[in-house]
């Protein structure tokens, strides 16, 4: 793997680290299955480039990207809490819908950032490699997102939220409002997907309607690798975990896709990212089956 | 203290299924009464119970909780004047959370949660004061995650997050049926002592007539919705179980006597 591969597979893995992070509060905290990332994202994307063509600011043009990401979410969790729609079919729907959203907001397809400023454009002439910069701006906010959250999730409110995924009847009796936490987490898990895809365009300099494909299953990806490496009960250590699933995934796919031998190439990467969703699933549960079954013997 | 007027709860109304679970309960619980209730299975002791919690809306009559009307308030609404302890252990605490973290989430019922950290300050000094007194030697388990804890470990650590924000009125529903009965007497007496420390009405639910008529100072018996034994004071100091069970059988003949749809049935 050449030196630029590798801080190519380090950014990207970076810009998912906000999607597993969001994967990570909806699926894991909350106990929600919300496939509206993948409508998400891309809208984060959509916005962040036409407000950056429109001459707004690139952080501005990235708070609005994450804020449509929490409107998004807001969507999902209404069919789900009010209208009870089962979660899952309520996000498809809401990722569905989002398809046409996001060509109605772009316009067309796909959208080139060419010479508009981003986030990154401050830090390019400060005689750091651009590859190397653009790893490091987006760790810098992803560690900052990191703090932030873990400091949330230990706060009172954050508490209940978690309390809400756990046990929600135990949460009502404790006088936890349950429905307007599920409102909260899942807002909060597509902002940081839309801030993901505003990142994701600012990086790579476009952004394009079909790049939301599967964000929900690297993402999934990325929490499932993060938590084999680093099984921590600590949810600060737990969010780090994701940051490291994410990036070692990347450089997992990167390697694989770089060794000629293998022969992948690298339009299999959805093929290769759910097969290996679907072991780690499914490699608990034959561990879990093997020690009964060892039990029983003796 | 607990009015309660008339209240009716029907599940499934207008399905082949429909149960009238309460009919018509009228009932006042003075302050820092303990009301044991009993029951045959589907007598409405749980719906009565999910009633004054909130889980369980009634459809008609007037629930008042110190003053105040709370029939149309939803469970965590009334959270702040109601603590409860489940059946099942598992259901009254979060498995995954720590112990000093379900401590705090029962400690903020009925206040507004904010940003400020759940366990900051001297918190955890005061939750593991708290806890010590229970003398179950789990204050040196406040990281411990709740699942590890036995089923009267969480019972017991339960009724103490019942204490922790001050509300007046705790409901146990049977919380001692799920455990062994060396473990259930322990638990009951813990309840004893901290109903009696924390000077709280409580109603608790209970399928044993000797836990009912032993603990408390006054017992109810329900069947079919109603209110049909209420006794206290000396008339109960005088009962035993044999007692109550002729008086049971008896009350549900006239209970019975008095409902066209049970001879019918």
């Amino acid at each position: 793997m050449t030196e630029i591969a590798l801080f190519g597979a380090i950014e990207i893995g970076l810009v998912y680290a906000l999607v597993a992070i969001g994967v990570y509060l909806s699926f894991r905290i909350l106990d929600f299955p919300d496939l509206t990332v993948d409508g998400s994202f891309p809208l984060g994307a959509a916005v962040c480039a036409v407000l950056l063509i429109a001459g707004v600011n690139p952080w501005l043009a990235s708070l609005a990207a994450a804020l449509a990401g929490a409107a998004a979410g807001l969507v999902t969790a209404t069919l789900n809490v009010r209208f009870k729609i089962l979660h899952l079919l309520a996000s498809i729907l809401t990722m569905i819908a989002l398809f046409s959203v996001n060509l109605r907001v772009m316009g067309r397809p796909n959208v080139a950032l060419l010479m508009q400023d981003t986030v990154l454009t401050p830090f390019y002439g400060l005689g750091i490699p651009d590859h190397i910069v653009r790893p490091l701006v987006v760790g810098v906010i992803v560690a900052a997102v990191v703090l932030l959250l873990a400091r949330f999730l230990g706060s009172e409110f954050g508490l209940a939220m978690r309390a809400t995924g756990v046990n929600a009847r135990m949460a009502r009796a404790q006088g936890v409002d349950t429905d307007a936490h599920v409102y909260a987490g899942i807002a909060l898990s597509n902002a940081l997907t839309g801030l993901a895809g505003a990142l994701f365009a600012q990086t790579n300099g476009f952004a394009d309607v079909t790049t939301g494909i599967g964000t929900i299953v690297v993402g999934l990806a990325a929490v499932i690798v993060g938590e084999t490496v680093l099984p921590a009960r600590a949810l600060a250590l737990a969010l780090i975990g994701c940051v490291a699933g994410s990036i070692l995934y990347r450089l997992a796919v990167q390697l694989a896709l770089s060794a000629d031998a293998i022969g992948l190439q690298a339009s299999d990467l959805n093929l290769v990212t759910a097969v290996l969703v679907a072991v780690a699933l499914i490699l608990p549960r034959l561990k879990a089956k093997a020690s009964r079954s060892t039990k029983a013997a003796r | 203290m607990i009015v309660v007027e008339d209240i009716h709860v029907t599940f499934g109304r207008g399905t082949p299924l429909e149960k009238h679970a309460l009919r018509g309960v009228d009932l006042t619980i003075p302050e820092g009464q303990f009301v044991t209730v009993i029951g045959s299975n589907g007598a409405g002791k749980s719906t009565f119970l999910g009633s004054l919690a909130g889980d369980v809306l009634a459809e008609q009559g007037r629930i008042a909780i110190d003053g105040t009307d709370v029939t149309r308030w939803d469970t965590p609404r009334r959270a702040g004047l109601v603590a409860r302890v489940f059946q099942d252990p598992m259901a009254g605490s979060c498995a995954t959370l720590t112990i000093e973290e379900n401590m705090a989430l029962a400690a903020a019922r009925g206040r507004r949660r904010g940003l400020a950290p759940a366990l900051g300050g001297d918190r955890r000094k005061g939750f593991r004061d708290r806890i010590a007194a229970l003398g179950l030697g789990l204050e040196n388990r406040l990281h411990d995650r709740m699942g590890l804890l036995s089923g009267g470990q969480r019972q017991a650590v339960s009724l103490l997050m019942a204490t922790l924000a001050g509300s007046k009125i705790l409901l146990l529903d049977e919380h001692t049926a799920a455990l062994d009965p060396a473990t259930a007497d322990f638990v009951l007496d813990l309840t004893r002592r901290i109903v009696r420390d924390n000077r709280l009405t409580t109603l608790m639910v209970t399928h044993s007539m000797r836990q009912a008529l032993d603990y408390g100072d006054r017992t109810l018996m329900l069947h079919e919705g109603r209110v049909v034994l209420d006794v206290a004071g000396e008339e109960r100091a005088g009962l035993d179980v044999p007692h109550l069970l002729a008086l049971f059988a008896k009350q549900r003949g006239g209970a019975e006597i008095s409902d066209d749809s049970l001879l019918i049935g």
